[in-house]
């Protein structure tokens, strides 16, 4: 879903490995506090145990007895975990007395012999009894009334049945951390989310400007990404002009050269003669090349642009007035019909180009009808996205059978008793095809040729 | 019949100027859209040739203009801007034909016959009245067939004329119509021209219509 090498992947990671090792850190934490306070709470019990030991002890010839018996009935269960112990420091086992939970065993005292202790001073650590169970052990030393020798008291709690507490107190702290880290990656992900969310709003304008649907950024945007968007569209912006100018530029050249050269091919023309005829030839070969240059200049410059998209009824409507006027003396009738809101997702003067073209050649062929047709694609060439049709038919002698091929190549004319220069309909086609258009030449209900245009469509736009 | 060239590049121009007047008509030329734009609004021209590229003003203004004060004269623009939008533009403006740069001498002249032909509503380059008759394209008159010799302002009289067939033209539009604007006019001359004229086609057809003018048309069979 996320890809490795998007933002939303980077935001996501970097923030949700913090949270886990946070989280980690908080649940040890908090688990090894939990296990302090209940060893805490434990020893204040043993020691409470500790103090009626020492209110009921005495000594009777040096060897120590309990007068009454303790309160907790634990300390008499055999091997259960719960033990006391009060023993002279030499270890003498006549001079010790202890639990009955104890049976005839006796704890170790040697981790307590620790030469620097003072008395009074407690001591605490974990031993094992007989039974596998872990006892918690306080031990503390006291001289007792009637001698002067010190006794290690010493009380056993059973640590394994508070074991289970802690883990039960682990497991509830791992459930809730857990939840607890679901919970912010879910928040990670919409913030993510959310944040990002003007980034594939700004991909959505930029791919309908490539599209020619818009010509610059329109939405308003966070101010990170509107210093951008601002950028973006100065860019577009400069990128039109340059066109603009380089179109500029080339038409002037074009002015500059072909006033030029009518003159030379007319002087020519008048002096006649060897110089003459040599000088029509040159500047015909100098009519093409500045014909085919331009035409290439064009191409260059189109080819960079981007976002435009062009009234197709308005283009074709156009050049039939004009050329209704052109030829005004043959008295051609043009059955015409344009559908509304027909947009060419391209250059307006391509569209112009490529049906001028084909108008040209219908009213300079026709037997005096032509038809024209504006319409949405009947038979687009990639369902994706949305085609128009551009039709033009005549009455007049259409093309011999195979001739469409020939006729769409660069420089080739069927006919030459009419005027031409034998690149229109290859202009048309190679035009169409830089759109990923087609022309299509066909035989006309008519008579004549039937030509189709197929371009693709802007669904609406302001160009 | 008189034109009016406006052209700015003068080698251009001259060419435009010789070869038009070769061809019989009176020439007047102008080398920037404001001079011509004055000349087009205020001589009476058969029809006007104009370069769109022009200093100062530029074609489709100038036609502009024309248009919008209504000067109907045919006008055939000239552009090196050969783009179907540029041709849009000049025919939305008023224009009547197009020639593109560069062009042939030839394509201009006929493109102006043709332009002339169509202003007086002939289909075909020959015109006649009875025996007489006029082809623009070869600029050939003849009378029952036989070939007439004129001199330049007796064919542009004659053409002018034959291109108004039928209606009375006035001696100061005759002047106005056969003569560019430096000649040193005389209606006085007309007369002249007339008679020689008349002398020199050998029937009716050019009548005198007494305080009015001329008028070409059939001759009658009384006479």
């Amino acid at each position: 879903m996320i890809s490795r090498s998007s933002l939303a992947f980077r935001l996501i990671a970097a923030a949700s490995v913090v949270s886990v090792v946070l989280l980690i850190a908080a649940g040890i934490l908090l688990s090894s506090l939990f296990t302090a306070a209940v060893e805490r709470s434990l020893d204040a019990r043993l020691q409470a145990v500790m103090d009626g030991l020492l209110a009921s002890v005495e000594l009777e010839k040096e060897v120590p007895k309990i007068n009454n018996v303790l309160a907790d009935t634990r300390f008499e269960i055999p091997l259960a975990g719960w033990y006391w112990q009060i023993s002279s420091l030499d270890g003498d086992p006549a001079r010790q007395v202890a639990s009955a939970s104890l049976l005839d065993e006796r704890l170790p005292l040697t981790q307590f012999m620790k030469s620097d202790r003072r008395p009074g001073n407690r001591m605490s650590g974990y031993l094992t009894d007989q039974s596998g169970n872990t006892l918690r052990v306080i031990e503390q030393r006291f001289t007792l009334f009637g001698s002067k020798e010190q006794y290690s008291f010493l009380v056993a709690g059973n640590f394994d049945e508070l074991q289970t507490e802690v883990s039960a107190f682990n497991n509830a702290l791992i459930a809730v951390l857990g939840l607890l880290g679901l919970g912010l990656v879910a928040a990670i992900l919409l913030q993510v989310r959310y944040g990002l969310r003007p980034l594939s709003d700004l991909q959505g304008e930029l791919s309908e400007i490539r599209e020619g649907e818009q010509e610059r950024i329109a939405g308003s945007y966070p101010d990170e990404i509107q210093t951008v968007t601002d950028e973006l569209n100065l860019l577009l912006k400069s990128n039109t002009e340059v066109i603009e100018r380089a179109r500029t530029q080339v038409g002037n050249l074009a002015h500059a050269l072909k006033t030029p050269l009518s003159v030379l091919t007319n002087e020519a023309g008048i002096h006649g003669g060897k110089l003459g005829s040599k000088v029509s030839e040159q500047t015909g070969v100098m009519r093409d090349q500045v014909s085919m240059y331009l035409d290439r200049a064009r191409r260059a410059a189109r080819a960079k642009t981007i976002g435009s998209s062009t009234d197709a009824s308005d283009v074709v409507r156009s050049i039939v007035r004009t050329l209704e006027r052109i030829h005004v003396d043959s008295k051609i009738l043009v059955k015409a019909s344009y559908d509304t809101d027909i947009r060419f997702r391209g250059e307006r003067q391509d569209l112009e180009e490529m049906v001028g073209n084909l108008l040209d050649n219908a009213f300079k062929w026709t037997g005096g009808k032509v038809a024209v047709g504006v319409r949405p694609s009947a038979s687009p060439i990639d369902k994706r996205i949305a085609w128009i049709d551009v039709c033009v038919e005549d009455n007049g002698p259409g093309l011999p059978d195979g001739g469409a091929a020939i006729a769409m190549e660069r420089g080739k004319r069927l006919d030459e008793t009419k005027p031409g220069s034998g690149l229109g309909l290859s202009i048309v086609s190679e035009t169409a095809a830089m759109y990923g258009g087609k022309l299509f030449l066909d035989k006309s209900d008519l008579g004549g040729l039937h030509a189709v245009l197929t371009l693709p469509a802007a669904r609406r736009g302001d160009g | 019949m008189r034109l009016l060239v406006v052209e700015d590049d003068p080698d251009l121009n001259r060419q435009l100027v010789t070869a038009l007047g070769d061809a019989g008509y009176a020439v007047d030329t102008a080398s920037d859209g404001e001079e011509g734009h004055f000349l087009g609004d205020t001589e009476p021209y058969d029809a006007v040739i104009l370069d769109i590229g022009l200093p100062v003003m530029d074609g489709v203004s100038v036609l502009e203009n024309w248009r919008r004060d209504g000067r109907k004269m045919p006008v055939l623009i000239l552009t090196a801007r050969d783009r179907w939008s540029d041709k849009v533009a000049g025919f939305d403006a008023g224009a009547d034909d197009y020639v593109a740069k560069p062009f042939h001498m030839e394509e201009v002249l006929a493109r102006v016959r043709a332009l002339l032909r169509r202003a007086s509503g002939n289909a075909s380059s020959e015109m006649t009245c009875g025996d007489l008759a006029l082809d623009t394209s070869s600029a050939r008159v003849t009378v029952d067939g036989g070939a007439i010799k004129l001199t330049s302002l007796e064919f542009r009289l004659l053409s002018y004329m034959m291109h108004h067939k039928g209606k009375v033209i006035s001696r100061t539009e005759l002047v106005e119509h056969l003569y560019d604007q430096d000649f040193d006019r005389d209606s006085n001359t007309i007369e002249v021209f007339v008679g020689r004229l008349r002398k020199k086609l050998g029937i009716d057809v050019l009548k005198t219509v007494r305080g009015l003018g001329y008028c070409l048309s059939e001759p009658d069979d009384q006479s």
